[in-house]
């Protein structure tokens, strides 16, 4: 089995056919492994290999309490760390049988927005550089940099806020983060106009992605694919619209729908959320009431005996927690629905019958995480 | 849009960027400018915005009852209580918080767990150490306000171009 200088290990099969191992320590892949069997330049068979940074994270909330689950869970997904959390806190406060003040919910919302932006930007990055296109990988991570400083003010890190908690959020907003955030969101603004004109209406970038990895509505529908590929699969699917927690139902925003289904879909879904993340948070920044932000809870709050389950959309996703207490101070069982994983069917589906060269913008494309994947 | 076109849009947009300053923070030189501490108010049950870098001990607003290191008993186990050679009516055991920043996970659940207003986080970030040992900080250690000698910078923005000063 000969090992070429990029790592990348390949065996000979049959007469024409090769199986190169992809992972898992490749650049951008994350912790996680594929296999694929190429003919020639083209692609006969895919095997996903996920698991390879599995912890534990559903067993594990099994013996903490439900505050200190929460820099555990926050881990599993670094670039969305506030939408990991929404649907623990969301099913834990409806076990508490707790209400959360108006203001606490909005704060959620502006958290959950912002990181979105901030997912959205990473996805960009590596999905310009796995395109070639190095001056798109630094732009985006460039400008994440002054959005995370906006999570900064807020949650107080750079990346692991641990802001959304059972009982609310932990701290109100500053007083100067309404003029610093809208001063960034204009500038941002003005910076994803760059993005269109040097990636996203490239010819080059059109040329990779348009045509490339088609899934069609009824196979995206019948596979149950969440999130962007979803939307950009034709289906009108947003759990903030469907199902809207918080105070999703108090703002406008549009749902991103694509009908040509390819990687060029995906990517522009990804581009048109961002500019409606910006106008979530700039209606909330004007309409957001005063008032308390959490609701005390004692440190060892018990819950009613019962199941709860609670969704939000996530910036891969659809991310779902369905918690089983025993009335206890901690849950009895905690199930994690991550849309990564959902997401990773399609590899194999997407894959087969495309080119080696277009394996990276359609694997990216779909967002995978590894370690949400795992959990 | 045709090929030429498009590619020669992307150039420009690119070229538009030359005569802009860089948005780069020269770290070591200097430093960002911090949102302050992070503090508890137990009163009222929510936290002032700040920064959660280093811990900060009042350590003659501390009692000793341990439920700092408590709260972090499941989460990184970074607190331990030891004892310190001092004499406080508030705290008979002398017992204080020491951290270890080779554990800690910087969430601040411990400053929310403090009923005295004796715990909060500075702004501090820059814990770089040669060895481990240097990571556990003592109460005496946590009691001392961070000093940054660099000087700070902010973001600034004007029209289309963010930079650091």
């Amino acid at each position: 089995m000969p090992v070429g200088a990029t790592g990348i290990s390949t065996q000979q099969v049959e007469e024409d056919k090769l199986v190169v191992s992809i992972g898992p320590q490749h650049p951008g892949a994350g912790h996680f492994r594929f296999t694929i069997t190429v003919e020639g330049d083209m692609i006969v068979d895919v095997l996903p290999d996920p698991g390879y940074v599995h912890r534990g994270a559903e067993k594990q909330t099994e013996y903490r309490n439900y505050t200190q689950s929460i820099p555990l869970l926050e881990r599993s997904s670094l670039t969305d760390v506030t939408n990991i959390i929404g649907p623990y806190s969301l099913a834990a406060e409806e076990l508490m049988g707790i209400e959360i003040p108006p203001r606490a919910q909005y704060l959620r919302m502006i958290m959950s927005e912002n990181q979105r932006i901030i997912s959205h930007l990473y996805w960009l990055g590596i999905q310009a550089i796995f395109l070639g296109h190095s001056t798109m990988f630094m732009w985006p991570l460039g400008d994440r940099d002054l959005l995370i400083d906006l999570g900064e003010m807020i949650g107080g890190a750079r990346i692991t806020y641990s802001y959304w908690i059972p009982g609310g959020v932990r701290n109100d907003i500053p007083g100067n983060f309404k003029e610093r955030a809208l001063k960034t969101y204009d500038y941002f603004e003005k910076r994803l106009v760059d993005y269109e004109r040097i990636f996203f209406e490239n010819p080059l970038f059109l040329k990779r992605t348009q045509g490339v990895g088609v899934l069609k509505r009824e196979e995206a529908i019948r596979f149950g694919v969440v999130g962007p590929v979803l939307r950009a699969s034709d289906v009108k699917s947003d759990t903030r619209l469907d199902e809207p927690y918080c105070l999703y139902k108090d703002v406008n925003f549009e749902v991103p729908v694509y009908k040509e289904c390819d990687t060029w879909a995906r990517c522009m879904v990804h581009l048109f959320e961002m500019r409606q993340s910006i106008r979530i948070i700039r209606q909330i920044l004007e309409k957001i009431p005063s008032g308390s932000v959490r609701v005390k809870l004692s440190p060892q709050q018990r819950t009613r005996p019962g199941e709860a389950y609670a969704r939000v959309e996530a910036s891969r996703g659809a991310m779902a927690f369905h918690i089983i207490s025993d009335g206890g101070t901690k849950p009895y069982r905690t199930k994690i629905s991550v849309p990564s994983f959902r997401n990773l069917i399609v590899l194999k589906k997407l894959l087969i019958g495309s080119h080696v060269a277009d394996m990276p913008a359609i694997y990216w494309s779909l967002d995978y995480w590894p370690v949400e994947a795992d959990r | 849009m045709s090929i030429v076109t498009g590619t020669f849009r992307a150039l420009a947009a690119a070229l538009k960027q030359l005569p802009k300053k860089r948005m780069t923070l020269r770290y070591p030189e200097t430093q960002l400018e911090m949102p302050g501490y992070y503090t508890y108010d137990p009163k009222l049950g929510v936290a002032k915005p700040g920064y959660k870098g280093r811990h900060i001990l009042w350590l003659d607003k501390c009692t000793g009852c341990q439920l700092c290191s408590i709260a972090c008993e499941n989460i990184s186990q970074a607190i331990e209580m030891v004892k310190v050679n001092r004499a406080q009516p508030n705290n008979k055991k002398s017992i204080f918080p020491q951290v270890d920043y080779a554990k800690c996970v910087f969430c601040g659940f411990c400053v929310d767990a403090c009923p005295f207003y004796a715990l909060g986080m500075t702004d501090d970030f820059n814990l770089v150490a040669y060895t481990k040992k240097e990571l556990v900080y003592s109460p005496e250690k946590l009691a001392v306000p961070p000093k940054v000698t660099r000087p700070k910078v902010k973001v600034k923005f004007e029209k289309d171009v963010a930079f650091h000063e």
